[in-house]
């Protein structure tokens, strides 16, 4: 037996599942060569190290109440769909027929420019309406934002976050919405993700006041220490103030301590 | 399945409870990410009853579960090329626990690993997850990625000695 036959039969040989006389050529060679045994011993020292990692838990309700609801809109589609096909021959044919439909646009847009043509000119006012159109979308954006900030899963409200950055003159909701998210979200990466996107409204007080009570409340280190960032970021007027108090408090992690003992060096104390 | 695939899509709710965890297992793993693993559990059971019309007797379910699990994860990987996560656990790796030593010293070994596996090169790491954290056999991994055993078990064997040389040059400290 060659060295470079033992390796894709080393976990058969370490399950026991090899028949006897590979199981005993195997065993003759390992006698013979200390490099295969070292490399036994590593290759069963990882398995089993792999099958210590625990197993990630899954939210069996949330997501068997997600699937159910996918579920539930999947079928009603089909049902729709199966009406919508039956009724349409069933409406008339303006409705469905396209050549119907292009023939009647035309008809209008002829009839519009020849109205156009008579009536007199009124003085437009292009800058009110793009006004108008802005504030709509605006409103729309937020509106999604929003809502993505209250979906189940955490890609979607992790997307929500990023969405606030793109938002133009976000409303107070909107900072609300990101502060609630940074105290409540289960998931770290929509948290740190929520940190960053407050930093644009680090000048207001009351967001700074808010980042700081929510600190203590954070069970995550990680986040904790974007939060200590922000405080030093933002510099606001209580951020000497706040470090000191956070390098000081032993019911922190060490690393956030370190962090906020680093960032009072930073700024001077 | 098959009651599935002529009709019953009530159904779909037994397959869901006998099937989800062992595919978030997998999902997670791949993606080490649990937001986006349980999406993307979603998408393999709502891609299920799509193409529940494709399900053929012949075969194991579970094969045809991973086909679409492997698909749909690939298309994620697709959209969200260059994204990294930071994985969940790494909070609790990066703290010092209460504890023993040891444990503390084991908690940072598992990190480690994790860490090691996620640096794998996404073949590597799927084959790996599935003969390990799935129990699945060499042809049973065949019959998923359409190769036989044997081509299954020397792949493994080189998966495997890469994450050996992966975790050990991940540093200690970490």
């Amino acid at each position: 037996m060659q060295c470079t036959d033992l390796g894709p039969q080393m976990l058969e040989y370490l399950a026991g599942t090899l028949p006897d006389d590979r199981l005993a050529e195997i065993r003759a060679h390992l006698a013979e060569c200390a490099a295969c045994r070292d490399e036994m011993d590593a290759t069963a020292e990882l398995w089993n190290e792999l099958g210590a990692a625990p197993s990630p838990r899954a939210e069996s309700a949330r997501m068997r109440a997600r699937f159910d609801a996918a579920l539930q809109g999947y079928i009603d589609g089909q049902t729709e769909s199966r009406v919508v096909t039956g009724a349409a021959f069933r409406r008339p044919a303006w409705q469905w027929q396209p050549w119907v439909q292009f023939a009647g646009a035309a008809a209008v847009l002829l009839i519009g420019i020849g109205f156009g043509r008579f009536l007199p000119a009124s003085a437009p006012q292009p800058n009110a309406d793009i006004a108008l159109l802005r504030e709509e979308l605006r409103d729309t954006r937020q509106m999604v934002m929003l809502s993505l900030l209250q979906q189940p899963s955490a890609s979607e409200r992790l997307k929500g976050v990023n969405t606030s950055s793109q938002l133009e003159q976000p409303g107070t909701e909107v900072v609300t919405a990101l502060l609630d998210t940074l105290r409540r979200d289960p998931n770290v990466n929509v948290r740190l993700a929520t940190v960053d996107a407050l930093r644009r409204f680090g000048s207001r007080e009351v967001v700074r006041k808010s980042v700081v009570d929510a600190l203590p409340q954070q069970e995550s280190p990680l986040v904790q220490i974007a939060m200590v960032d922000f405080i030093l970021e933002t510099a606001g007027p209580e951020a000497k103030s706040v470090l000191q108090r956070l390098a000081e408090d032993m019911m922190l992690n060490q690393a956030v301590r370190a962090r906020a003992a680093r960032g009072l060096q930073q700024v001077g104390l | 399945m098959r009651a599935v695939r002529e009709g019953d899509l009530s159904r779909m709710g037994l397959l869901f409870e006998r099937h989800h965890r062992p595919l978030f297992d997998f999902l997670y793993r791949m993606t080490g990410d649990r937001g986006a693993a349980e999406d993307l559990v979603q998408d393999v059971f709502v891609r299920m009853l799509r193409y529940r019309s494709t399900y053929r007797d012949e075969g194991r379910f579970e094969t045809w579960m991973f086909r679409i699990a492997r698909n749909v994860r690939a298309d994620h990987f697709r959209k969200h090329a260059g994204a990294t996560y930071v994985p969940e656990d790494d909070m609790d790796w990066a703290t010092d626990a209460p504890g023993p030593a040891h444990l503390l010293e084991r908690a940072r070994d598992m990190a480690r690993l994790k860490r090691a596996l996620q640096s794998l090169r996404e073949d590597r790491r799927e084959l790996i997850v599935m003969v390990r954290y799935q129990g699945m056999t060499h042809e049973q991994v065949g019959a998923v990625l359409g190769v036989d055993g044997g081509t299954v078990k020397v792949r493994f064997h080189r998966a495997l000695k890469e994450l050996r040389d992966a975790f050990a040059r991940v540093p200690e400290g970490e």
